[in-house]
């Protein structure tokens, strides 16, 4: 189906859910109140590394109005999801790092809880630390595992993590010259606005869990399999949610805890986490190093990579720590060797794009770093190594690669501005880049159910949760495009266990490649039914008829015709469409396409690096919702603006404590600091994605911080090394 | 409105007396013990800080109320948790992210920085009381058709301090409108958005 043969798809649609989402009636997890209710709160470790030799929480306990303090010795509860490589409980003897879960406590109210927690008594016996991941893989350091701090598991979290194709050495003998450097990258948290909440509650043997989670689905996978109970007495229930980018994916130790607790006392229970616990009880962005090694000719075309890297995955392992930016270059002859590695640091797991925008900008700092020193612009470089074929030999679904850094280029007026790196006039300098990202899109499993109602009006199931990306708002334009109806007489409901079909999970930019083809199969279900009892009113066969705009009709005939409602005013209960969908595609490959630029003017006596102008150019495929996709691709840049130059979680040494886990403190952008982002779709119909539809949610952070990194190397012709690109180390680069 | 008493009846300690002492202390709660028959429920019961209460009076979005609040209790709290105005969010209870933005006598105020006790004789505007009925405010409109709230997680608190704005300034720039909503963080980066909106809704109501 061509674009412009569209109703609904490809609009700019505002979310059918914006009015509650502007008027305050949207609830989200810490909203719910229910009679009874508790609060409760959670006792971090202060130290990186140290055996538990005692808990006394009788003074907690004896605090008029506490109910219950659960810990590692009165409450072994696996969980399964925070520890992919080693067991990890919901309380662990020994801690392993500072924010490391020790206690919980409910109460009355949230106040006593707090109270409570600094009442509980602990003995630790200190153990020696490793902070740096480098370190970590030395053979003397503190060994964190007894097996050592490489962080060895299964299938997907292996390590080290190798990946290589072509011939390495034939690669570097063909090259004019061998470049060789080392990129840094620093932990950053997710910081989304909303902490995290969970409400429990039982009722007899069930529980109920109000989560804010990413995946209903597999956080009733999680918690019933952590808690020994069957899938049909967990229900986990998520309407609104107020943030994530990767951190709320599956059940977490707080869901774990509030079931607990609430199953001890015998009343509901709400944790809620602080906003310092959620900067350190969770997890943010991995750190990174790597190490290129990169052959190119004389004209930049790149011969041979070989990538070194190390990534601190901090005390646990939740993800891969894989290190992606090389995915987005035609690179003939390739190794890579990433160690993911334990650390006594808060965890590093999934954060929007995870692999990606760190090392986007590393391999993106390093290919603008080969065409200075080989005299070619940056923008014939990037054209020139673009991908024509996935991993060096597997054709890609769709690619609009070369259309993104063409017309993202002419957009910003790349051939006009750019100049000489450092060539521009002081003391606010002038400076222009650009860089190569993406992100996977992937096909799998969905589920999707829709009644449809004698009065032409449809329901539509699924399981999905709006992270905020408007995946309802998408069901449900899918859902009207593929019946034929209008939009404003779909309803959905979506996010709760007992009544939605399964979802995935909302993570990994796969909603829509996911669950869309399950709702496009439901649609095609439940019209057959349609036009099998329209088909004697119309005189026609069943298979000769279609639906839209809420009419069925004679295709060869549209005179022939039927509101829904006419059509099946004899439907007394309502037809029902259901479909579960699995797609797989065989010797092709998917990935969504982006090409950013920006400019910059860096001022050179401050250090300051204000960003003037932001052209991100994409191709997802066909966008589903212009409004919605738009304000994703928007959003992705405003994180990458903030992890290339604010953003780290700053860990004092001596201590291990992490030092700034507060917004202020970890410099998130604020509306000062963020330019107008102009964004550009193209838009190649996919043959395998829904309405040829493509990844959206992840692919405009991963090459934003690369982008600004090497604007800044234009204004000031020095290359900075290591994000965040702070002023201090603008200023130490350019007094040098 | 009034809260219950709270600190009457049985107390903790009397509690664990009766159960024989220490007995969630001993209690082993593990994954094979979740059997809901095995489990002791404790008893409901409503024990509260003795630390100090005293009454307010306020009006929040034109109505009256009086508030038994504790000392210690913040405005966001009171509004979220005593009259249900869960509008108002919490994103980081210390000042810094603006989700908790309210208006109070016509300024934009982090509402998880005023203690509820000092609300005595204020106005107080939350998300709830923008709408006159079925009537959203120009700025809601504006948010929804110009998509405002990605997670909508600061969303009320982006069109409090916008609301704030246009009651001083009803032709705002859009330098203006940076400046009064960069105390409202928005972690989805929909600043473009947020800021459109603002300068759509003063437009609207030109």
């Amino acid at each position: 189906m061509a674009q412009q043969q569209f109703s609904v798809v490809g609009k700019k649609t505002p979310r059918i859910d914006a009015y509650e989402r502007v008027t305050g009636q949207a609830q989200y997890a810490g909203d719910y109140q229910l009679p009874n209710m508790l609060y409760a709160r959670v006792l971090r470790s202060p130290y990186p590394h140290a055996k538990i030799v005692s808990i006394d929480a009788s003074k907690a306990e004896k605090l008029p109005g506490v109910k219950a303090v659960i810990h590692h010795q009165n409450s072994q509860v696996p969980w399964a999801s925070g520890g992919l490589t080693q067991k990890r409980m919901i309380f662990n003897n020994p801690v392993r790092y500072v924010g490391d879960a020790v206690a919980a406590v409910a109460a009355t109210d949230r106040h006593i809880a707090e109270d409570a927690l600094s009442l509980i008594e602990v003995k630790y016996e200190k153990l020696p630390h490793v902070l740096d991941a480098n370190e970590a893989l030395k053979p003397d350091a503190p060994k964190i595992y007894p097996k050592g701090n490489l962080s060895v598991g299964d299938g997907r979290v292996s390590a080290p993590i190798t990946e290589q194709w072509g011939d390495l050495e034939k690669g570097f003998k063909e090259a004019d010259k061998i470049f060789e450097d080392t990129y840094i990258s620093k932990h950053v948290n997710n910081a989304q606005l909303e902490r995290r909440a969970s409400l429990a509650k039982w009722d007899g043997g069930k529980l109920t869990v109000w989560a804010s989670t990413q995946g209903v689905s597999n956080t009733r996978t999680d918690i019933a399999k952590d808690l020994g109970l069957p899938l049909s007495k967990v229900r986990v229930i998520c309407k609104y949610m107020g943030g994530g980018f990767g951190n709320k994916n599956q059940a977490q130790d707080y869901d774990l805890m509030t079931a607990v607790l609430a199953r001890v006392t015998g009343q509901p229970v709400k944790l809620e986490f602080t906003r310092e616990d959620d900067f350190i009880g969770m997890h943010g962005r991995w750190a990174s190093e790597q190490r290129y090694k990169v052959g190119v000719k004389n004209d930049g075309t790149i011969t041979a990579v070989d990538f070194y890297g190390v990534t601190n995955m901090g005390a646990y392992r939740k993800q891969t720590g894989d290190l992606g930016g090389c995915d987005f270059y035609q690179i003939p002859n390739f190794k890579k060797v990433v160690n993911p590695t334990h650390t006594n640091t808060v965890i590093g797991a999934n954060y929007r794009a995870p692999s990606y925008p760190e090392s986007v900008f590393g391999f993106a700092s390093m290919l603008d770093q080969i065409a200075y020193e080989l005299g070619v612009n940056p923008y014939d470089l990037f054209l020139r190594n673009r991908a024509r074929l996935s991993k060096g030999k597997i054709p890609f679904t769709s690619n609009a690669q070369e259309e993104c850094i063409i017309e993202g280029a002419k957009r910003i007026g790349w051939k006009e501005k750019w100049h000489k790196p450092g060539a521009a006039p002081g003391p606010k300098k002038h400076g222009i880049g650009m860089a190569l990202g993406g992100y996977p899109f992937r096909l799998g499993l969905g589920a999707a159910t829709i009644r449809v109602n004698p009065d032409g009006t449809a329901h539509v199931l699924v399981g999905v949760v709006d992270i905020g990306t408007g995946a309802k708002s998408t069901m449900a334009i899918v859902a009207a495009e593929a019946l034929g109806i209008p939009l404003s007489q779909i309803q959905l409901t979506n996010g709760d266990t007992d009544v939605t079909p399964f979802s995935i999970g909302e993570s990994g930019s796969r909603t829509t490649s996911f669950t869309a083809p399950a709702v496009i199969a439901a649609a095609e279900d439940v019209r057959k039914q349609i036009f099998s009892i329209a088909a004697p009113e119309l005189k026609a066969k069943a298979e000769d008829l279609d639906l839209k705009d809420g009419i069925v009709f004679v295709k060869s005939d549209p005179a022939q015709k039927l509101p829904l409602n006419k059509a099946l005013r004899r439907v007394e209960s309502e037809l029902i469409g259901r479909a579960t969908t699995n797609p797989t595609w065989k010797g092709v490959d998917g990935k969504s396409f982006a090409a950013h630029f920006a400019e910059v003017e860096v001022d050179i006596f401050t250090g300051q690096v204000r960003i003037t102008r932001y052209v991100a150019a994409h191709d997802s495929g066909t966008i589903i919702n212009r409004l919605a996709a738009e304000s994703q691709m928007k959003g992705g840049v405003v994180q990458g603006i903030g992890m290339a130059l604010t953003e780290e979680l700053l860990t004092d040494r001596p201590t291990a404590i992490p030092i700034n886990p507060n917004y202020r403190d970890a410099k998130i952008p604020t509306h000062l600091e963020v330019p107008e982002v102009e964004v550009i779709f193209i838009e190649p119909y996919d043959p395998y994605g829904p309405f040829g539809g493509k990844s959206v949610g992840e692919p405009p952070i991963t090459p934003a911080v690369a982008t600004v990194a090497n604007a800044i190397f234009n204004a000031t012709g020095k290359r900075i090394k290591e994000i965040p690109i702070t002023p201090d180390k603008i200023l130490r680069a350019v007094q040098v | 409105m009034e809260e219950e008493v709270k600190g009457k009846g049985v107390s903790r300690r009397d509690f664990l007396k009766g159960l024989g002492g220490g007995a969630i202390g001993t209690a082993v709660i593990s994954t094979g013990l979740l059997d809901p028959g095995k489990v002791e429920a404790y008893p409901t019961e409503s024990i509260g800080t003795s630390r100090g209460k005293s009454a307010v009076n306020l009006k929040v979005n034109g109505k009256a109320y009086r508030l038994e609040v504790e000392h210690r209790e913040t405005l966001a709290e009171a509004l979220r948790d005593q009259l249900g105005f869960t509008g108002t969010k919490i994103g980081c209870d210390r000042g810094e992210c603006g989700a908790c933005t309210v208006v109070i006598n016509g300024r934009n105020i982090y509402s998880c920085s005023q203690l509820a006790v000092w609300m005595q004789g204020k106005e107080i505007l939350t998300i709830e009381g923008l709408a006159r009925g079925e009537k959203l405010d120009p700025l809601q409109e504006a948010f929804i058709e110009g998509d405002g709230p990605q997670c909508g997680f600061c969303t009320s608190g982006q069109i409090m301090s916008g609301k704030a704005l246009l009651m001083r300034n009803s032709n705002p720039t859009e330098a203006h409108v940076k400046k009064e909503l960069s105390g409202n963080l928005c972690r989805c980066g929909n600043y473009n958005r947020e800021v459109a909106a603002v300068l759509a809704a003063a437009a609207k109501g030109r």
